[in-house]
């Protein structure tokens, strides 16, 4: 069976796509479709454009060009035919579909009292297909968790950007809800989870209810600013664990304090490649210098899956049990 | 002479009938003709009406396009409700037309069961080109655009219908008339 996110796609986009062999198409991660110039395909770090007979090239002029028609259907068909429902996504220019994926849009923007207020003649889409990945947090799980107080560390996962930040924290939020905590001696129950999903990346959610599986006991802030939506969280849905995608305002630092005399426990994730870097962004310093977080963990995308290093409060390196660096790997699950 | 005599009255009865079937024909295309005249400004009247509320669907429900032509559909009644629902039907699962097609294929499946004109088809085809790709406000103004060319569709039916329709019945029972006549 064709994945959902196919159905947005024109008839001769969705057939040049569906005759891409396997390995490619599973591999997909963005679908970039710009109005007259080279269809482009992101699969496995790497990026080729299609051909209108359905082959992968790298050279431009041979490429498959979309035309405004096909444009203007795609918009059709990724707004449900209603472009007046998706005033405030165009406003931050994505719109998140069934399945939790997200088309990024380009276009000429309308602004209002120097804010931007629509988007119009839309040139530029970007399909980013989001992964769910089962069990890719078993191995992190276990370093994270808290015996004393049978709860998780304060963690902050660090990562450049397309490296499975997201779909990491997801599949943390489900386990930590569902309590399955990878290790023999942890035997607590699962615990309340809220995620302050800003750019609908982390859920998915599709009219409030997440598309992905975020576990039994997890809620959902959708499309809420990081800041204020962990004080409503803590406010009002009391939860154990605050999970937020990619803070670094000083705004989010203010909250996180909050958070943390309000005895909920965090996991963060900020764009970064080691723990020093931290310190030379303001805010972010500010973090380091209070000690906030109990743990940070580095991320790397290898050929095998996912490596993560870690290193505590003190900017110590941990060691793991078993080498310096543990493949994280997971079952794919097809959304 | 009694058989003579019966003769001559069942040719009479055989006449009559007759005549009286020449008219009733007659009388019934005149009808027919008359009631076309008096549909066409009352199916305006509801398509105006469904457009009315599409608007508010719009602005204020931001109801999804097919869900808001299949609730409208259902509350204005046929053959109104048909060309909405079949419109609603190509946009959705499986077959995923664009809004413009959708609107286009059941306007022209669905207009034969209609009174409507091509003054009338012509207003919903240039709808179709606008609708569901633009703001609220720019989808107000495009549906305010339809409604307004509609209105006046229905003033010119609705004189068709005062000068046309009574004219057409009568028409039609001196038209049987005349052929009964002519045949005497």
């Amino acid at each position: 069976m064709s994945p959902s996110w196919l159905t947005v796609f024109p008839d001769n986009i969705r057939s040049l796509l569906s005759a891409l062999p396997p390995s490619v198409f599973g591999g997909l991660e963005e679908i970039r479709i710009r109005e007259g110039r080279p269809l482009e395909i992101n699969a496995g770090g790497r990026f080729c454009y299609l051909t209108s007979e359905g082959g992968m090239t790298l050279d431009a002029a041979k490429a498959f060009m979309p035309s405004k028609q096909e444009c203007n259907r795609l918009l059709d068909l990724i707004t449900n035919h209603s472009l007046y429902t998706m005033e405030e996504e165009l406003r931050k220019g994505f719109i998140t579909i069934e399945g939790g994926h997200r088309i990024g849009l380009a276009g000429r923007t309308v602004l209002g009292g120097g804010k931007v207020e629509h988007l119009r003649d839309i040139s530029g889409y970007n399909v980013r297909l989001a992964r769910e990945i089962k069990g890719l947090a078993n191995t992190l799980l276990p370093q994270i968790l808290d015996f004393k107080h049978k709860s998780v560390l304060h963690t902050l996962i660090l990562s450049p950007p397309q490296q499975g930040k997201t779909t990491l924290i997801r599949d943390l939020a489900r386990q930590i809800s569902s309590g399955t905590w990878r290790h023999p001696e942890a035997r607590w129950p699962g615990m309340k989870v809220g995620i302050i999903d800003e750019r609908s990346e982390i859920a998915g959610s599709k009219r409030g209810v997440p598309s992905f599986d975020v576990g039994p006991r997890t809620d959902v802030m959708d499309g809420c600013p990081k800041a204020e939506g962990m004080m409503m969280m803590i406010r009002s849905m009391s939860p154990d664990v605050l999970i937020v995608d990619e803070i670094g305002r000083s705004e989010d630092v203010d909250a996180l304090a909050e958070a943390l005399h309000a005895g909920v426990r965090v996991i963060a994730t900020a764009h970064g490649s080691n723990v020093d870097d931290l310190s030379s962004r303001p805010a972010m310093s500010r973090l380091l210098e209070c000690s906030f977080f109990q743990m940070y963990a580095v991320l790397k995308r290898t050929d095998q899956g996912m490596a993560f290093r870690l290193w505590d409060d003190k900017r110590r390196r941990v060691q793991l049990p078993d080498g310096p660096a543990r493949e994280a790997k997971g079952r794919e699950v097809n959304a | 002479m009694g058989l003579l005599e019966k003769r001559r009255a069942g040719k009479l009865m055989l006449k009559i009938l007759g005549a009286v079937m020449v008219i009733a024909a007659a009388a019934l295309a005149g009808w027919i003709r008359s009631r076309e005249y008096a549909r066409r400004p009352n199916q305006i009247r509801r398509t105006i009406l469904a457009l009315r509320r599409l608007e508010t669907e719009i602005m204020y429900g931001f109801t999804p396009l097919p869900d808001a032509l299949l609730r409208i559909g259902e509350q204005s009644g046929e053959p109104i409700q048909f060309i909405l629902s079949e419109a609603a039907k190509w946009m959705n699962s499986p077959h995923h037309r664009t809004a413009q097609e959708s609107l286009q294929k059941a306007v022209q499946s669905g207009w034969k069961y209609t009174a409507m004109k091509n003054a009338e088809k012509d207003v919903l085809h240039q709808l179709s080109f606008t609708l569901g790709t633009s703001d609220r406000k720019d989808q107000l103004g495009h549906i305010a655009t339809a409604v307004r060319q509609l209105e006046s569709e229905e003033e010119i039916a609705r004189e068709e219908q005062n000068r046309y329709e009574k004219m057409y019945k009568s028409l039609g029972v001196l038209c049987g008339a005349f052929i009964v006549i002519l045949f005497y």
